[in-house]
């Protein structure tokens, strides 16, 4: 029996070009696996588990800040979100357009958001934050409507008493991308909020507490399946300020319309009981994320509201930084107290004159009578004859190059100048007119209001500066103190007793006879220094550096008014008030 | 009888019978896994679709029996007859149909249902083999070349009704492949083409509205990523990660969770690339390939030219189902709804599978004169 094929040649032929052409879909198609399969396995390994794990964050409430006293300052309130959950819409333009009418969005707008997060379609997606009581309401009675709205709590920084304090506080934000690079997984994720600014960034770690929440297994309907792992968060812990909540208000009145701060603390503890900062600016409009328009409100304002001035800006000290070059004279025996030097109103250094800022001159005076009336000519002559090489000397020993150090972030340095600086910055040599510009704290030499309150501080102890601190206690959620902070010396200034005594001497004059006369209280007695900065950058500085009692001193003030005027003027009153107002509050 | 039998023992395509079975087996096994966990929260019998697959694979083997014995030449005689039944049928489906999804395409006769677009593929092929066999020089003859086209068109325009664009595909790719072998000029072939691609846009107006959503989210499925694309892209992550060896039987995420849709009808090697990796869809395509290559070898070695045609038929149908659907599986054709042979659960498909199956053993067996 033989096979007896009657397909005709052509049509055998057409076969196997119909046979190369499946051979080739195949081939296309192994390929497209290899592909996929292969190639693109990992990537998409990844997304079949992210699709089925769904993680719920349930964030910590971050822990609340309370003044000295026990107020309460910084809390936290419950906020309203509402979001969407992508998965669980059957229509996204319908059910925006329902949305939107309720909360007061276009359709559009609902849409655009809800599409941009096509990542994990059961990640809700943020629509409104903290939204109206009536809004939540009005949601809660639609909500067959609304399949796939959901309504989250979250809690949410609360300031009580608006820009009270804000540059201490500081605030709080969702973390950027900078912070999450380097503070880095798995502790932070995007969306967590952290603390951005104050305390509230040199304490995240105890203010913050630990997320909770937990990873879910669900399946393609969102049903959850089972939990994976399930973790209630720790609330952060609480703190208890050293600042006085109603010294801050007294001191923020005083400045109110102003620029400058004020610092208010116990010298022998380092306690800040005040630390007043003008402008300022309502930390809570950080909270909940701040808006394009107030940030670049405040940003870019020519007052700097965001700026911690006392600690964030270098200034020219002026006058109040003869407290130093009387210091540096007497210790180096330049002066003593008995020496007098003329004042005529003019002080000649080769072809260059300097004037006294008494145009008329104030005669023969001593070392306390010349801190007392601030005159220029007596300091141009300790100037001189210290030179910048000792002068130097002193200035380290008040540790004024290096940070004063203080438990906020971004304490900034100021400007000391020496030989080897000038050399480095201008490459040129130290000139002895130099020596008399710095000799009454102009010229080169800028310090924040911080430095100079150490220095005042060093004053004051007679040699001890205690860690400048906002913080005195740490409280668990439970109420229990677990860290008390205790005083600490951060740098002793070996400079003899005498000296010191006889600079005290002088800051009493000053408030008694001389250019801080303003300054003085019928119930107290108050020992400080004026100065009034010249500066580029317009009207003078105010500064008012200071201690009260005389005898047996509490508290160290110093006052910044930048652009304020004359320091005895502007400053001395202020402090005035300020101290009285310490002194009325503690009895 | 027994002679014949005998005969028949001797000179089947064991080969070809053996991928069958296997193909059977391995769908059994995926459809199990896809479906042994209840998409709703009532509880069901973890082998119901299993059961019910193996029942029709029982059918369909039983028609496969009956069509081998029949010689392939007594066809001829009933040709257009089983071709005015598939019409028939196709138009009962329009006016009494039943239907899902919005498209009506079952028919209800006693207690069975049954797709009759499916009994009309293999009409199609049966009528078409018949006709170019016997037709095969008139061809060059454009008014002739043009006939086999207006009959396919009847057919796809009852299926086009129901609607069902992927399956009035299939006949025209049966038509046009048919044609090709048979041996119709190709500058007539490429004269069709054209009128067809120039007729795209005239098309277009008379798809229904999901269907041209298809065709958009085939070219960009991240557009609607929870809707309709929302499919693709669940498939493409299931077989994606299924990596070289998959991640076991019964262990596949997307599959075992529910993510993908029609897991076990159209998207049913999603699971095999899941679970079974690159190497089980290797295998599964190792499987396909033996068919279709034991097809073609008989269309080849066919005693006449109906025989041929028949195997040409049979192999063009399978061949589109798998690569179309296997495409739309991994993205990278437009989901057509097209069902994949011998895997996807569904009877009616089943049977025709295996009744394809049984025509071309049946050529095979009728090489030789008995």
């Amino acid at each position: 029996m033989k096979e007896s094929s009657n397909v005709p040649e052509d049509v055998k032929q057409r076969i196997n070009w119909l046979l190369i052409f499946i051979i080739i879909c195949f081939s296309f198609l192994v390929i497209n696996l290899w592909y996929l399969q292969i190639i693109k396995g990992g990537e998409f390994k990844e997304r079949a588990v992210e699709n089925c794990i769904r993680s719920l964050v349930e964030d910590a409430p971050r822990g609340h800040i309370y003044d000295r006293q026990g107020e309460i300052l910084v809390t936290n309130r419950p906020a309203v979100v509402i979001s969407i959950i992508p998965a669980e819409v059957d229509n996204l333009e319908e059910l925006s357009k329902r949305l939107g009418k309720i909360i007061g969005l276009s359709e559009d707008v609902i849409v655009q958001k809800v599409k941009k997060h096509t990542d994990n379609p059961f990640k809700p997606v943020q629509i409104l934050d903290d939204c109206k009581k009536d809004i939540v309401i009005e949601i809660e009675e639609k909500k067959e409507e609304l399949k796939g709205v959901i309504l989250e709590v979250k809690p949410r920084r609360n300031y009580l008493y608006q820009e009270l304090a804000a540059h201490c506080l500081g605030y709080v934000g969702e973390i950027d991308k900078e912070e999450l690079q380097k503070l880095g997984n798995p502790k932070f994720q995007g969306g967590d909020i952290i603390g951005k600014a104050g305390l509230e960034k040199y304490y995240d770690d105890i203010l913050r507490g630990e997320k909770g929440g937990k990873e879910v297994e669900v399946d393609a309907l969102g049903r959850e399946i089972a939990t994976l792992l399930f973790q209630k968060p720790v609330p952060g812990k609480d703190l208890v300020l050293t600042i006085d909540k109603d010294l801050q208000i007294y001191g923020e009145n005083l400045l109110y319309g102003k620029k400058g701060s004020i610092i208010l603390s116990n010298p022998y503890t380092g306690e800040i009981l005040a630390l007043v900062n003008r402008p300022s600016f309502n930390p809570n409009l950080f909270a909940g994320g701040i808006s394009y328009s107030d940030w670049e409100r405040l940003s870019s304002d020519p007052e700097y509201p965001l700026t911690n001035r006392s600690i964030q800006s270098a200034y020219p000290p002026g006058s109040a930084f003869k407290i130093v070059t009387a210091i540096a004279a007497l210790e180096e025996g330049i002066t003593d107290r008995k020496r007098k030097v003329y004042c005529s109103g003019t002080f000649k250094l080769a072809d260059q004159i300097f004037t006294c800022w008494k145009e008329s001159g104030h005669g023969s005076l001593s070392i306390i009578d010349a801190i007392a009336h601030s005159c220029n000519i007596y300091f141009y002559t300790m100037g001189k004859e210290l030179g910048i090489e000792r002068f130097s000397k002193y200035m380290h020993k008040f540790g004024l190059e290096e940070k004063v150090g203080i438990d906020l972030p971004a304490e900034v340095l100021g400007i000391i100048p020496s030989t080897e600086w000038k050399q480095r910055e201008f490459k040129q040599i130290w000139f002895p007119g130099d020596d008399i510009n710095l000799s009454i704290g102009q010229g080169y030499l800028l310090l924040t209001p911080l430095q100079i309150h150490s220095i005042i501080c060093a004053v004051t102890t007679e040699g001890e500066i205690y860690r400048l601190h906002l913080v005195k206690e740490i409280i668990s959620p439970e109420g229990n103190v677990v860290k008390r902070i205790k005083p600490e010396i951060s740098r002793k200034v070996s400079i003899s007793a005498n000296t010191f005594q006889i600079v005290k001497e002088g800051l009493r004059a000053t408030i008694l006879k001389g250019t801080g006369w303003r300054a003085n209280s019928k119930e107290l007695s108050i020992a400080g220094k004026t100065g009034t900065a010249q500066n580029p950058q317009g009207e003078t500085h105010a500064w008012f550096a200071g201690f009260a009692p005389y005898e047996n001193p509490e508290v160290c003030i110093t006052v910044f008014v930048e652009n304020g005027g004359e320091g005895g003027e502007i400053a001395a009153p202020i402090a005035r008030a300020m101290l009285e107002k310490y002194f009325e509050v503690k009895m | 009888m027994k002679e014949k039998l005998g005969k028949l023992t001797e000179n089947l395509d064991y080969t070809l019978l053996l991928a069958v079975v296997f193909l059977c087996f391995y769908g059994i096994l995926v459809l199990y896994s896809s479906t042994r966990i209840s998409s709703s929260s009532i509880p069901a019998d973890p082998f119901l679709y299993v059961k019910r697959q193996s029942l029709w694979i029982v059918w369909g083997f039983i028609f496969l029996i009956i069509i081998i014995f029949i010689d392939y030449h007594k066809l001829e005689r009933y040709s257009q007859l089983i071709y005015f039944v598939a019409i028939i049928l196709l138009v009962m489906v329009i006016i009494s149909g039943r239907s899902t999804y919005g498209a009506r395409r079952w028919l209800s006769i006693g207690p069975f249902d049954f797709q009759p677009s499916e009994f009309a593929k293999i009409a199609l092929i049966i009528f078409l083999a018949d006709f170019l066999s016997k037709n095969k020089l008139k061809l060059d003859n454009f008014f002739y070349f043009l006939l086999p086209f207006a009959y396919t068109g009847i057919l796809i325009f009852l299926v086009f009704k129901q609607p069902d664009l992927g399956t009035s595909l299939v006949y025209l790719v049966i038509l046009i492949m048919m044609l090709f072998v048979v041996g119709a000029k190709i500058k007539y072939l490429m004269t069709v083409f054209l009128i067809a691609l120039s007729s795209v846009p005239v098309l277009w107006f008379c798809l229904k509205e999901y269907q041209k959503r298809r065709l958009i989210l085939f070219l960009n499925p991240n557009l609607d990523p929870l809707g309709g694309g929302y499919n693709i892209i669940q498939s493409k992550i299931a077989i994606g990660s299924g990596s070289f060896l998959g991640k076991g039987l019964f262990n596949g995420l997307q599959s075992q969770l529910n993510f993908l849709p029609a897991q076990h009808t159209d998207f049913i090697f999603s699971v095999v690339g899941e679970e079974l990796g690159f190497v089980g869809a290797i295998l599964l395509l190792g499987l396909y390939v033996i068919v279709l290559w034991r097809g073609i070898k008989i269309a080849l070695e066919a005693r006449d030219l109906l025989g041929t045609l028949l195997a040409t038929g049979a192999v063009s149908f399978l061949f589109f189902h798998i690569v179309v659907n296997i495409g739309m599986a991994m993205g990278i054709l437009p989901a057509t709804g097209l069902p994949l042979p011998f895997l996807s659960y569904g009877g009616s498909f089943m049977i025709s599978n295996l009744v394809v199956i049984g025509i071309l053993l049946n050529v095979e067996l009728h090489k030789v004169r008995w």
